[in-house]
């Protein structure tokens, strides 16, 4: 696409085309191209093929999960009853979608106009990481059609769960409200927006109130298993604010991650006020990312400190956990804070993709390596994996084509 | 259901004996053979040789306690029963119940707030402990089917026999890590 | 209009909040006075390790009592012994078998010792406490059973259980559900009778009786043999104490038990977080209210066209 840009074809910015009339919606799908020229285009994008190969392993393994059971796919495992599909899809995609309710607040709350050009990437990002954890969580619940059942069958309030049922429930009807306007205006349909900006502050209120909670209530769920999760990575009183800053940060490296990503493969669908503003405001999250990564850190210093867990560092698992904080918090720190002194938004990027890993790491460590660090250390089946990287591989998709058409990296032309 | 759970009492009433009078042979001072079968359910009776054990052991206090009349060769039991305390009967299942947990047997139990022999082994207990502990000392058979042999619905209790699992059956699947 | 919205918003957002943490803490204040020691009359079972031969007839009584499918080995096949699952481990509870036997070749032990693993029942437990669809409970008697017709299949309580017991029948593609001992309360502890394992018990390894009077028994059988018995009976605290409690005559790290469990129930370690909740719920949309006011009110400062 953007070599076709740059032969001059123009994407749909606007509800008219040139000559005045109005685009149809299909053709708005299609992006503004005919049918032939938008699969000519499709085809010759090697990163389909790669889809497509994905595709034709994974898909018959994610039916297969379905047909016979999850003791097909996993190792059934009475020791590890979580396995990758939490452990990635929901402990690793939640704390990345932060991105959603820090944007939210930053221009809605604080009033930072200026942080606008990147918000709807922010909330997108949000949208799409939450409603994908649901789709993981789909696939490991071993009845998910009883999914709203601790919503209205059967209720346990006094469980961890329940509140990051509810919450992410709540959380994503917030979200798809958020969003509203980045869709009407795509649609035509000026009204919903309306209504929505008319309540935008209770939703982002509310946003705020619930990631707080979940993102913390995804750590609160390990403090159920005080003897399984290494001490290293366990900590009763402050499982919970680890997971809160640590989901701050890694909203804020997502957010700086993925608008790399759309500068290098989707620079066509970036408008002027987008590309000229993303190096500013990429050292405007490192900034944010930077005061959340010392907050953090020192959190957890403490951690270890309560529990008086220092002699475990000179372990094996001590030497893991300081990789961790190495390459994960320490490295990112570092980089962020030469970045926004030096304004080099090139190493802010470096950081934030460090970042991300290094929270990615972290949640893997706690949900699936360190725990039953006593026990054996579990490797998921091959099927488990395929089927992460399908369903993951169709977050990708579906990120892709909300980008290239709805007004998230450009502005809607308006009709006057 | 029903008939499940009738065959579950059945085997809870417990797979072993206990000493009908009517089938003893009497030695000197004993009797001769024991037939104890009144527990068997997934077992046969079991043929006690009476007279045989009377031969090795060193007391009949060994098994009967102090009911004989004989000191107790338990230093514990000898704190009150030092000198015996010879019993209306000496029978094992006469003391020692053949369904010790029953709620009646538990309520007994604790509406004596005295009572020092609050954990009495029931009757199948008493005879296990008893035979196994000095066999597993003395060398003497310990294999369940060294004393009685297994009958059908023992068999089909345990899986086994013509009723064990065939290999296809048990294929791995499901046995979790 | 706008004002309105936004307040019946919040007011929403508090109430149903609101609503959640009052449930959280009236549970929380049930479980009060720190530890919930469990039912005054409720039973347990009290096992005496040292008097085990693993014959296995306490599984097959499981077995046929749970209706639960053929074992892949008959229950008087003492292989099964030295099977060992994934990291060396001993054969633990699974989908088939809601009890097993383990044996532990322990030094200086003339015998081997066997141990009989199955849900402990804990007085306050940690699967009950996870579970998001209060799915268990913890009967007057003792028993933690389950409604697995709620059962969504999280697997929660068995990354929560301590003790590696809840199994998960995952070869079910329709209905998987949690699988776990339940002392038997369907068929025997509801009408006073002891769990099938315990009746079937040729060594009468296994009391049952009331929980509180079990525990005199146990410190009076130790008191009489201190030679023999170590001094402790584990479940007596352990986890906030459980029903089923044990007597060894090896230490009972020896043979694996997890001595460092704490006395504390499972749910103690969650407190913290549970009572930080309300916080969030109540002070949060003031505070950010406020900052959002704060922050406009500097932009209505600095250029004078009002907005808000």
């Amino acid at each position: 696409m953007n070599s076709l840009k740059s032969q001059g074809f123009a994407p749909v910015v606007s509800d008219l085309k040139k000559d005045g009339s109005e685009w149809t919606v299909k053709e708005k799908i299609m992006l503004g191209l005919s049918p032939k020229e938008y699969w000519a285009v499709q085809r010759r994008n090697p990163f389909n093929w790669v889809l497509w190969v994905i595709y034709a392993v994974g898909l018959p393994i994610l039916v297969g999960r379905f047909i016979f059971g999850l003791g097909w796919v996993t190792h059934s495992s009475y020791d590890y009853p979580w396995g990758l599909f939490l452990g990635w899809g929901l402990f690793v995609m939640v704390p990345l979608s932060a991105s959603g309710f820090m944007m939210g607040t930053t221009v809605e709350l604080f009033g930072r106009k200026d942080f606008k050009p990147i918000e709807r990437l922010g909330l997108l990002n949000g949208l799409l990481g939450y409603l994908f954890a649901v789709m993981f969580l789909q696939v490991d619940l071993g009845q998910p059609w009883r999914l709203i059942y601790p919503m209205f069958v059967s209720l346990g309030p006094a469980a961890v769960l329940f509140l990051v049922a509810w919450h992410v429930a709540t959380y994503l009807s917030c979200q798809v409200a958020e969003l509203v306007p980045a869709f009407s205006e795509w649609m035509g349909f000026p009204k919903a927006k309306k209504f929505i900006k008319s309540m935008v502050l209770g939703l982002t209120v509310a946003g705020i109130i619930l990631s707080t909670l979940h993102q913390g209530a995804l750590g609160a769920l390990f403090t159920y298993a005080p003897g399984k999760v290494h001490p290293l990575w366990y900590s009763s009183p402050f499982q919970w604010f680890h997971f809160f800053v640590s989901a701050v940060f890694a909203g804020l490296s997502m957010l700086i991650v993925v608008s790399t990503l759309t500068k290098w493969f989707m620079r066509w669908r970036c408008d002027e006020n987008y590309l000229n503003n993303l190096s500013k405001l990429t050292l405007g999250l490192a900034k944010g990312a930077s005061l959340a990564l010392i907050t953090y850190l020192v959190t957890k210093i403490i951690g270890i400190a309560h529990d008086n867990n220092w002699a475990y560092l000179l372990t094996g698992w001590g030497a893991w956990y300081m990789f961790e904080i190495v390459v994960g918090v320490l490295l990112p720190l570092t980089f962020y804070t030469m970045a926004v002194r030096n304004s080099n938004a090139s190493l802010a990027r470096f950081a934030a993709f460090l970042a991300v890993f290094g929270i990615a790491l972290n949640r893997l460590n706690t949900a699936l390596i360190t725990f039953n660090w006593q026990l054996y250390q579990e490797i998921p089946h091959w099927r488990e994996v395929v089927i992460v990287i399908t369903v993951y591989s169709t977050y990708i998709v579906v990120y892709r084509a909300v980008l290239a058409r709805m007004p998230i990296l450009y502005t809607w032309k308006e009709k006057k | 259901m029903g008939g499940r759970k009738k065959t579950l009492l059945g085997m809870a009433a417990l797979m072993l004996l206990t000493a009908p009078l009517a089938a003893q042979s009497w030695a000197a001072d004993g009797p001769g053979t024991v037939e104890l079968g009144s527990l068997a359910n997934h077992y046969s009776a079991v043929t006690f040789n009476h007279a045989m054990h009377t031969g090795v052991a060193p007391s009949c206090a060994e098994c009967h306690h102090h009911t004989t009349g004989l000191a107790p060769t338990d230093p514990n039991c000898a704190r009150c029963h030092e000198a015996g305390a010879k019993a209306k009967s000496v029978a094992c299942k006469d003391c020692h119940s053949d369904k010790p947990f029953s709620a009646e047997n538990l309520k007994k139990i604790q509406e004596n707030p005295k009572l020092y022999h609050k954990d009495r082994l029931g009757l199948k207990g008493a005879y296990h402990r008893r035979c196994l502990g000095c066999h597993t000392e003395m060398g003497g058979p310990t294999g369940c089917q060294d004393c009685h042999t297994r009958n059908d619905k023992g068999d089909a209790f345990f899986n086994s026999g013509k009723y064990a699992p065939t290999p296809s059956a048990s294929g791995g699947h499901g046995e979790g890590h | 209009m706008k004002k309105l919205n936004r307040r019946s918003f919040l007011k929403g957002g508090l109430a149903g909040g609101a609503t959640i943490v009052a449930v959280g803490t009236s549970k929380q204040a049930l479980a009060g006075t720190h530890n919930f020691g469990g039912y005054p009359d409720s039973m347990g079972v009290l096992v005496d390790l040292t008097k085990c031969v693993g014959c296995r007839t306490c599984e097959a009584a499981c077995n046929k009592e749970q209706g639960l499918p053929t074992p892949d080995k008959p229950f008087d096949d003492l292989s099964v012994f030295e099977e060992k699952r994934e990291g060396g481990l001993p054969r633990r509870t699974s989908e088939k078998a809601y009890t097993v036997v383990q044996k532990y070749d322990v030094e200086g032990r003339e015998h081997p010792l066997f141990r009989k693993v199955q849900c402990n029942h804990c007085n306050e437990p940690a699967c009950l406490t996870s579970c998001f669809v209060n799915a268990y409970k913890k009967t007057p008697e003792g028993a933690v059973i389950y409604d697995k017709t709620v059962c969504v299949g999280c697997r929660t309580c068995m990354i929560a259980c301590p003790f590696y017991i809840p199994a998960y029948s995952y070869s079910s593609a329709i209905n998987p559900v949690v699988k776990k001992c339940i002392m038997c309360y369907d068929t025997r502890l509801k009408f006073g009778r002891p769990p099938a394992c315990v009746e079937s018990c040729p060594q009468e390894v296994m009391t049952f009786g009331k929980r509180t009077d079990l525990l005199k028994l146990a410190h009076q059988r130790i008191s009489e043999k201190p030679d023999k018995y170590v001094d402790q009976v584990y479940g007596e605290t352990e986890v906030g104490g459980t029903a089923w409690m044990y007597m060894s005559d090896v230490p009972f790290d020896k043979i694996g038990y997890d001595n460092h469990l704490g006395t504390q129930p499972i749910i103690s370690y969650v407190k913290e977080f549970l009572a930080m909740v309300p916080m969030v719920l109540t002070i949060w949309p003031a505070l950010f209210t406020g900052f959002h006011l704060l922050s406009n009110r500097k932009d209505a400062l600095k250029n004078d066209d009002n907005k808000s």
